[in-house]
C-alpha cells in the first residue's frame, strides 16, 4: 500500500515536472501580449553602481523600441530583479523568471562573478543567455553554448589590440624592450600577460615583469626597479587606483618611456587626470569596449537617447553594452521573425551583428571575436585611435615628456 | 648598489610619514592604554579635509595642517570626553578596542556618503617635482612630507620633555596614581593627550593625501600597519614609532626591489615576529621606555 503511494507520488510528481518543462519550452513560441524580458541587477551591495548602469542602459532600449511598436509587435516589459551583487541570489532570480514569471528571453546581470551562475540556470531551460558584463574565463569555461557577450572581445583578450598596434608600427618605431609591473588581480595581470607572450614572440626582449599585490601603495619601489631596466614600453595590467600610482611614480622618478600602456584606469576619461595631473596623460595607451564618439552601428542614436533621457552627464559603458544586448535581440527577431530561444541561440551562432559596442560574432562558447579599441590620450583628451577603421585620431607615438 | 641606496632613499622618506602617523597611536597607548584602532580613519579623515580645503579653497596641504590639525584637536578632544573616558575598570583597553573600532568604521560610512568611495588625490603644482642628488632621485613632496614629519615629532618630543604639559604626561605614563597624589589633574591630562594623539593623525593625513590616492577604505590597511610599527617600537614609546617606521620603509623598499613587490609587506612582518621573538617588549618597550 505504501510503495504504491510513493509510486503514484514519483508519478504525479514526474508528470507535474513534465507539464511543467513543456509549458516553459512550448511559451516563447506560442504566447502573444507584452514580450517579456527577465533581468537579475545588483542594484544594491558592491556592484550597485554599475548594475544601476546596466538598468538604464536596458531601459533605454526598452523604451527605443516601444517606441517604434516594439519586437515583432509586441512591446517590451522588463522584469528586473536586484541581487544584492550576489551569485546565488542572481541565480535564484533567473530561475524564478523561467520557472514563475515565465519570461520569453533573459538578458545577463552585471560582472563575471554573477554572470557564471546565471548562464548555467539559463543553459539548463534552454534559454539564450546574452549578457553585457561577464566576460571573464569563469564565464566562458563552462563552454555553454547559448552565451553570448556583447562586447567585443573578451576581458582576458581584451588588451591583444594593443600589441597588435606596436606589431603593426614600422621595425624603427617598436618598442626594443618592454617591462610589465602588473597588479595580482584575474582581471589585471593576466591580461599583460598576454601582451607580453604576444610581443615575446615577436622579438621584443622583457626587461623585467612583476606582479605586486593589491595592498601595494607605494610604487615608487617598483617603477625604480622598471626604470633601471630603461624599458622602451611600460606594460602594465592594472586596475585604476594602482595605475595612478604607477603613472605619479614615473613622473616624479623623471622615467618617461616611448610607450605605456595601463589595461585599466587611462580609460577613465573623469578620474585619470585629476589622480595624475592633466599635463601628464598625453601618449597614454589603454583600451575600452565602447565610446561616446564611436561610429559603431546605432550609436549617435543611442548617446542622443541617453542624454535625452538621463541627462548630460558621461554615460558609463555599462549602459552602452547593456543596450547592445537589446540591439541583438532585435535584430534576430527581424531576421527571423522569431524571439524563440532556440531560433535565437541557433541564429546568434552565425553572422554578425551590428551594435553600439560594434560589430559582433560570437564562437560556440560565446566569446566575442572582435577587439577592443586601443585608446590613447592625445592634447588631453582620449581618442580610440586603433585599429584604425574605428580610429578617430592618428596614434601619437613616441610619448611625449612628462608634462607636454 | 645604486639601486639598494635608491630604495633606502625611498624607504626612508616614506617610514617618516609613517612615524607620524605612528606617533599619536602610541602616545595615547602610553597614557592611557587605549589601542586607539580608529587612529588610520582619523587619518583619512584628515586627508579628505585638507583635499577639500585644496580642491575649493586651493589651500595648499602642507599648510591645510595649521587648520586641519587644530580642528581635529578639538575633536579628538570631544572624542575622549564622549566615548573613552567612560569606560573603565580592568577592561578598559580592550573596550577601548571596540569603542575606536566602532568610530572608524563611522568615519568611514560618513565618508562614503559625502565623497563617495572613488578614490581621491590631493595634487598642488609641485606634486610631480623632483631632484636628482648624486644620481639618486628625491621626490620633492616626499622630502617636504618627510621634514613635515620630522619637525612635528621634534615639536611633540619637545612638548613631551620641556613643559609642564609633558612633565604631568610623563608622569602619568609612569605611575597614574603617584602623579594624581602630587596634583596632576589625570583626566585633563588624558584628554589632551588624546587630542594631541588626534591632531598627529591629522597633520600625518594631509601630508597622506599628497603621496597616495585615498578612499575611505584606505584606512584598514592604514592601522594594520600603523598597528605593527607601534609594536614593533615597543607600545607607548616615541622613539621607538619613528626607528620602525623607518625600518617598516626601508625594509620594503628594498625586498620590492631586490625581490619581489609580493614579499614587500609580509618581511617586515617577518622582521617583526622575529624582533617579538627575541624581545617581547619591542625596540623600546617599557623598562627601557623613553617618551
Amino acid at each position: 500500500m505504501t510503495r504504491n503511494v510513493v509510486r503514484l507520488a514519483a508519478l504525479a510528481g514526474g508528470g507535474a515536472l513534465l507539464a511543467a518543462a513543456l509549458t516553459v519550452s512550448g511559451s516563447a513560441a506560442t504566447k502573444a501580449g507584452p514580450l517579456k524580458i527577465g533581468i537579475s541587477l545588483s542594484l544594491s551591495g558592491d556592484f550597485s553602481d554599475s548594475g544601476k548602469a546596466a538598468q538604464r542602459g536596458y531601459k533605454l532600449w526598452a523604451n527605443v523600441v516601444n517606441a517604434k511598436g516594439g519586437v515583432l509587435g509586441r512591446k517590451v516589459q522588463l522584469i528586473v530583479q536586484d541581487d544584492t551583487s550576489s551569485p546565488t541570489q542572481a541565480a535564484t532570480n533567473y530561475q524564478n523568471f523561467i520557472t514563475k514569471d515565465k519570461v520569453d528571453l533573459v538578458f545577463g546581470p552585471f560582472s563575471t562573478l554573477l554572470s557564471a551562475p546565471s548562464a548555467a540556470v539559463a543553459n539548463r531551460y534552454g534559454y539564450a543567455f546574452i549578457e553585457p558584463a561577464g566576460g571573464g574565463p569563469a564565464v566562458f569555461k563552462e563552454k555553454l553554448h547559448n552565451v553570448f557577450f556583447t562586447q567585443p572581445a573578451p576581458v582576458l583578450q581584451s588588451a591583444d589590440v594593443f600589441a597588435k598596434f606596436l606589431l603593426s608600427l614600422p621595425k624603427s618605431q617598436r618598442p626594443k624592450t618592454a617591462a610589465y609591473p602588473s597588479l595580482d588581480d584575474p582581471f589585471a595581470s593576466p591580461i599583460a600577460d598576454r601582451v607580453r607572450s604576444l610581443l615575446e614572440k615577436a622579438g621584443v626582449k622583457t626587461t623585467y615583469k612583476t606582479i605586486y599585490p593589491s595592498e601595494t601603495t607605494d610604487m615608487g619601489p617598483i617603477i625604480q626597479k622598471v626604470a633601471a631596466g630603461h624599458p622602451d614600453a611600460v606594460i602594465g595590467g592594472t586596475q585604476n587606483n594602482d595605475a595612478f600610482a604607477q603613472v605619479k611614480a614615473m613622473v616624479q622618478q623623471k622615467f618617461s618611456p616611448k610607450f605605456v600602456f595601463l589595461t585599466n584606469g587611462p580609460n577613465d576619461p573623469a578620474e585619470f587626470p585629476s589622480k595624475v595631473g592633466a599635463k601628464n596623460v598625453n601618449g597614454i595607451f589603454a583600451t575600452g569596449d565602447w565610446f561616446p564618439e564611436a561610429k559603431s552601428p546605432g550609436n549617435a542614436a543611442f548617446v542622443a537617447a541617453y542624454h535625452k533621457a538621463y541627462g548630460a552627464g558621461a554615460i558609463d559603458p555599462t549602459s552602452a553594452e547593456a543596450y547592445a544586448a537589446g540591439q541583438v535581440v532585435q535584430d534576430v527577431a527581424a531576421k527571423t521573425h522569431s524571439v524563440d530561444n532556440k531560433k535565437v541561440i541557433a541564429t546568434l551562432h552565425t553572422g554578425s551583428w551590428p551594435t553600439v559596442e560594434g560589430v559582433l560574432r560570437w564562437n560556440s562558447i560565446g566569446e566575442p571575436q572582435g577587439s577592443d579599441l586601443l585608446v590613447e590620450w592625445i592634447n588631453g583628451k582620449l581618442y580610440p585611435v586603433y585599429p584604425s577603421n574605428v580610429a578617430l585620431h592618428k596614434p601619437v607615438v613616441p610619448k611625449p615628456a612628462w608634462g607636454g | 648598489m645604486h639601486q639598494i641606496v635608491q630604495a633606502i632613499i625611498l624607504g626612508v622618506l616614506i617610514g617618516g610619514v609613517y612615524a607620524l602617523m605612528a606617533s599619536g597611536l602610541t602616545l595615547v597607548f602610553g597614557i592611557m592604554k587605549v589601542i586607539n584602532v580608529a587612529q588610520g580613519a582619523l587619518v583619512i579623515l584628515a586627508a579628505y579635509l585638507s583635499y577639500w580645503l585644496f580642491s575649493h579653497l586651493g589651500i595648499d596641504p602642507f599648510l591645510s595642517i595649521l587648520v586641519v590639525a587644530p580642528a581635529m584637536f578639538v575633536l579628538g578632544v570631544a572624542v575622549q570626553l564622549v566615548f573613552v573616558r567612560s569606560l573603565r575598570g580592568p577592561d578598559a583597553s580592550e573596550l577601548s578596542l571596540l569603542v575606536t573600532w566602532a568610530l572608524a568604521l563611522g568615519i568611514e560610512g560618513v565618508l562614503s556618503v559625502f565623497f563617495k568611495t572613488t578614490f581621491r588625490s590631493t595634487l598642488p603644482s609641485y606634486a610631480d617635482r623632483s631632484w636628482d642628488v648624486l644620481g639618486y632621485n628625491v621626490g620633492f613632496v616626499r622630502v617636504l612630507a618627510f621634514g613635515t614629519s620630522a619637525v612635528l615629532l621634534i615639536l611633540l618630543s619637545l612638548l613631551l620633555t620641556r613643559t609642564r604639559f609633558g612633565r604631568a604626561v610623563r608622569a602619568t605614563v609612569q605611575n597614574p596614581t603617584a602623579a594624581t597624589l602630587l596634583g596632576v589633574d589625570a583626566n585633563r591630562v588624558q584628554t589632551l593627550s588624546f587630542g594631541l594623539g588626534v591632531s598627529m593623525a591629522a597633520a600625518a593625513g594631509a601630508v597622506y593625501g599628497v603621496i597616495y590616492p585615498f578612499n575611505p577604505g584606505s584606512h584598514y590597511d592604514l592601522i594594520s600597519r600603523l598597528l605593527s610599527i607601534v609594536v614593533l617600537g615597543g607600545l607607548g614609546s616615541l622613539g621607538g614609532a619613528v626607528v620602525a617606521a623607518l625600518a617598516m620603509g626601508v625594509i620594503e623598499a628594498i625586498v620590492a626591489v631586490e625581490i619581489s613587490p609580493i614579499w614587500a609587506s609580509f618581511s617586515f612582518f617577518v622582521v617583526l615576529i622575529t624582533f617579538l621573538l627575541v624581545r617581547p617588549q619591542g625596540i623600546f618597550g617599557l623598562r627601557e621606555r623613553t617618551l
